[in-house]
């Protein structure tokens, strides 16, 4: 341990970071962790390099920098967009092409293990003692492709006065009118609605609309109607027909681009996307899923960029009424569940455990020391048994979507051994969705209508707040369960105003062994997003919602 | 001619109209939300009642139907409720990439399977006519996803000889766009040269044992005299009619096709609205099929006429 080095850094830090510092120090963080956690509280890349390098360890890159030849283009394939509007847009299409030309305050760390923040147009970030303001300072020398004129913090606070008044999802409730405040042209201050230790996770790419976009930018503007940005990237040519065409932009503060320009071809499904790349038409898959694209897991000229994710499916269960209210029936029908089964014969082994909780792995909070639930028939016999069910019969509701109908056989076949019968109906995802999960009516206590077994799916979240919140705590907008838990509440309200990392993680290990034990829905796995590269290209990242970076790729 | 056109013309109308009512009832009567489609299960209920009203879709039906069929007249068909873009500039995009592919598609099919039945009927029960017959019955039962999935495997990711998606550069010329679409025409062809081939094949023997035909002979005209005056012109009325239809299914998309080779025509225009409950798309989609549909039997029915006095005699009375 070198500890001049790391009082160097010490000194320089908040509170906040202070916690996270020492937390690694005193070995509570593991590295990932605390790259993760340190990035995202404002430690710059160098400070958590110093740090770990101060403690004996080093980093590195999680892909080759680019290093090939410049020139020449690259062609990706992306799902069609259905809006290309960024503070409206809902569709990984869309997501990813406004993300080549408009950047994110803060953006997707490729140094290290992934999952942690980087700068991106905010140089620094830093919080107030109790995680209530944080101060971004503000990337100079970036500028508007249309007119050359300077990012300023005018245009973050637009930005941020648009998206709240659209009512983004991960700003709502967090950040209201007025909270954000340009107290110089390069400084913002967002005073918040309360504390919240993840808000910069909130102004990341990982809340895809946060796009910085100009001051007199307005809301409803399509991308490919003004096309301009700060980014590495300028738009040329946008046909919703065939795809969209990016030069590079000669004055992006990042510097000159190896590549010349980017081809992204739009499609309407995966298969394509796949034979596509197989043709040679496609250089590069910004998603695909393991069911259609098994064959480009094993092609020695595809590099697969395989990123752990929250991507979960949940097995909601009626706690409220019905052939599930019982505890005992839940934590049956889990044990049933052959995990690692379901990994290998789902995703090839290309997804996560679950534990029957929506606390991933990757989250720096996850508290590991929770028993995994693993299969056990004869535990779930007797517990059916004790519960005094016999002949449990019930339909499993899925929605026709990637490969949920096949977990649904799966489950079936397992849930078998315990003595369940599981009868899948597998519906389209318009009738899935608004007759099984969340029927309209009654919409008191939302999602009152729902069936009392199904499958639903949720896609990548930075933080757990949107599962824990919408699907989890009592009235819900998302809780199909009907799960109500005073303590369950009481928890994530406590991980919701903790900020430093020992109060999250004790949040969550409560959090984790709630659910754990109450089953409100059963949880088998979290799997990795997939998108890859033609290894004709070095330099590619993916992030796991559909923004595929190319500014350091270059040709081999 | 001119009274059987008009005659076919308001007919046209009335068929349009009576589409476009029943386009609106199964757009608007069946229970749905469209908020709710277009924004996905997870919006909040809020933005989806936003949605609705910005739409107008919480309106009473009858002002509904009656802005729909008053767009209809006007060519004013609104603007997509997904992408806020104009509908008609949309759709007219897609048509015309739909008319790309069916063109080149008929062209590949029409004299190869016009001249393969005039083959087959001339030499009728022998083996080259077994044959025929074989490989026609063959392609028709082989279904477009199949055969452009084999092409595709095959052709576009083994061989690499054609590309495996169909849409062409935007500023492709006209060679680089055939070659572009040759797999996905290929692929409809092999299963219309099926239906075509038989039909000509059928009119034919009909018309070859009829007694007009028996007379041209007996009075000495030689086959290729008899064939060009006497059965070609009366052998293809059914096969007319046949390509007639099968224009309009070819125009108003195949979705199987258009997907396996990512080619965004009418098939796949109309799939996506209909999934997104994009009313404005789909009810201008539906009609602009429609009227293609109509203009095809038309043209079919004018070159029946032209062929057949005796139909336009009936037609005119």
């Amino acid at each position: 341990m070198d500890y001049s080095e790391l009082d160097k850094v010490r000194r320089r830090t908040t509170p906040l970071q202070l916690d996270v510092v020492d937390s690694f120090v005193n070995g509570r963080l593991s590295r990932r962790e605390f790259i993760q956690r340190g990035t995202m509280i404002g430690l710059s890349m160098a400070s958590v390099s110093a740090i770990i390098a101060a403690c004996g360890g080093t980093t590195t890159s999680s892909a080759p920098a680019a290093s090939g030849k410049t020139g020449g283009r690259i062609r990706a394939a992306v799902q069609r967009p259905v809006s290309v509007d960024p503070v409206a847009m809902q569709d990984l299409g869309g997501y990813g092409i406004t993300a080549q030309s408009f950047e994110f305050l803060t953006t997707q760390n490729t140094i290290g293990d992934p999952g942690g923040l980087a700068p991106g147009l905010a140089t620094e970030w830093s919080p107030n003692a109790d995680g209530t303001v944080w101060t971004f300072k503000l990337r100079q020398g970036a500028k508007w492709q249309h007119d050359g004129s300077p990012f300023t913090s005018a245009d973050v606070v637009a930005t941020m006065e648009r998206l709240v008044a659209a009512g983004n999802s991960g700003l709502k409730g967090v950040l209201d009118k007025g909270g954000a405040v340009a107290t110089d042209a390069n400084t913002v201050t967002f005073t918040l609605v309360g504390a919240n230790g993840n808000f910069p996770y909130l102004v990341s790419i990982y809340n895809a609309q946060t796009l910085i976009t100009p001051a007199d930018y307005v809301a409803g503007t399509k991308f490919n109607d003004r096309p301009t940005g700060t980014g590495a990237w300028k738009l040329v040519k946008y046909d919703q027909a065939s795809g969209a065409t990016f030069d590079r932009n000669p004055d992006w503060w990042g510097g000159k681009t190896p590549l010349d320009g980017t081809e992204w071809i739009f499609f309407d499904a995966t298969g394509p996307m796949i034979t596509a790349y197989q043709g040679g038409q496609v250089d590069a898959i910004v998603q695909f899923d393991v069911l259609t694209g098994a064959s480009l897991l094993d092609d020695a000229n595809f590099s697969l960029i395989a990123t752990p994710a929250a991507l979960h499916r949940q097995i909601w269960m009626r706690c409220d009424t019905g052939q599930f209210a019982k505890k005992e029936v839940r934590q049956a029908l889990a044990l049933s569940f052959d995990r690692p089964a379901l990994i290998t014969q789902l995703f090839k082994g290309r997804a996560e455990l679950g534990n029957d909780h929506v606390i991933w792995q990757g989250y720096p909070y996850f508290d590991a020391s929770i028993p995994q639930r693993v299969q056990d028939i004869d535990k779930a016999k007797s517990l059916l048994s004790a519960a005094g069910v016999t002949n449990l019969t019930a339909d499993l509701h899925v929605g026709q979507l990637q490969e949920i109908p096949d977990l649904a056989a799966l489950l079936k076949s397992q849930a078998a051994q315990a003595g369940i019968t599981l009868n899948p109906v597998v519906e389209s995802l318009d009738t899935f969705y608004g007759a099984q999960w969340c029927p309209a009516e009654p919409a008191d206590p939302p999602c009152s209508g729902a069936s009392e077994l199904g499958v639903v799916d949720y896609g990548h979240r930075a933080t757990p707040d949107v599962y824990l919140n919408a699907a989890l705590k009592s009235k819900g907008i998302w809780n199909s369960s009907q799960y109500s838990s005073p303590e369950f509440d009481a928890a994530f309200t406590q991980f919701q105003a903790a900020v430093g990392v020992d109060a999250q993680k004790a949040a969550c290990t409560k959090i984790e062994t709630i659910l754990n034990e109450d089953v409100p829905v059963g949880l088998p796995y979290f799997y990795n997003y997939l998108a890859g590269n033609s290894n004709k290209f070095t330099g590619v990242f993916s992030s796991a919602l559909g923004q595929m970076s190319f500014s350091q790729t270059s040709q081999v | 001619m001119a009274r059987f056109i008009s005659r076919r013309l308001l007919l046209s109308l009335l068929t349009l109209w009576l589409l476009a009512t029943i386009v609106f009832i199964i757009a608007n009567v069946l229970p749905n939300d469209v908020g709710r489609t277009i924004l996905g299960p997870f919006a909040p209920q809020e933005s989806v009642d936003a949605l609705n009203e910005r739409l107008g879709t919480n309106r009473p039906l009858f002002v509904r139907y009656a802005e729909s069929i008053g767009g209809i007249i006007t060519l004013n068909f609104g603007k997509s409720f997904v992408s806020g873009q104009p509908v008609l500039p949309t759709l007219i995009d897609a048509i015309i990439r739909s008319a790309k592919l069916a063109g080149l598609a008929l062209l590949i099919t029409i004299p190869v399977a016009i001249s393969a039945g005039l083959y087959a009927a001339r030499r009728r029960d022998r083996p080259v006519d077994r044959g025929i017959v074989l490989l026609g019955v063959t392609s028709s039962s082989i279904p477009e996803f199949i055969t452009g999935t084999i092409l595709v495997v095959v052709v576009g990711v083994q061989l690499k000889l054609l590309p495996v998606l169909a849409t062409p550069p935007p500023d492709a010329d006209i060679p680089t766009q055939i070659r572009y679409l040759l797999m996905p025409a290929t692929a409809m062809a092999i299963v219309y040269f099926g239906y075509i081939a038989r039909m000509t094949r059928a009119g034919t023997i009909d018309v070859l044992q009829s007694d007009y035909t028996r007379t041209a002979a007996m009075k000495g005209l030689t086959t290729t005299q008899t064939m060009r005056h006497h059965v070609l012109r009366n052998a293809l009325i059914p096969t007319v009619a046949v390509i007639a239809v099968q224009i309009g299914y070819l125009f108003g998309g195949i979705i199987a096709v258009e997907k396996i080779f990512n080619y965004n025509g009418m098939g796949q225009t109309m799939l996506f609205a209909a999934q997104r409950k994009d009313l404005p798309m789909l009810t201008a989609g539906v009609l602009i099929i429609g009227i293609v549909y109509m203009i095809a039997t038309l043209i079919a029915d004018m070159t029946i006429a032209w062929m057949n006095p005796r139909i336009r005699l009936d037609a005119g009375r």
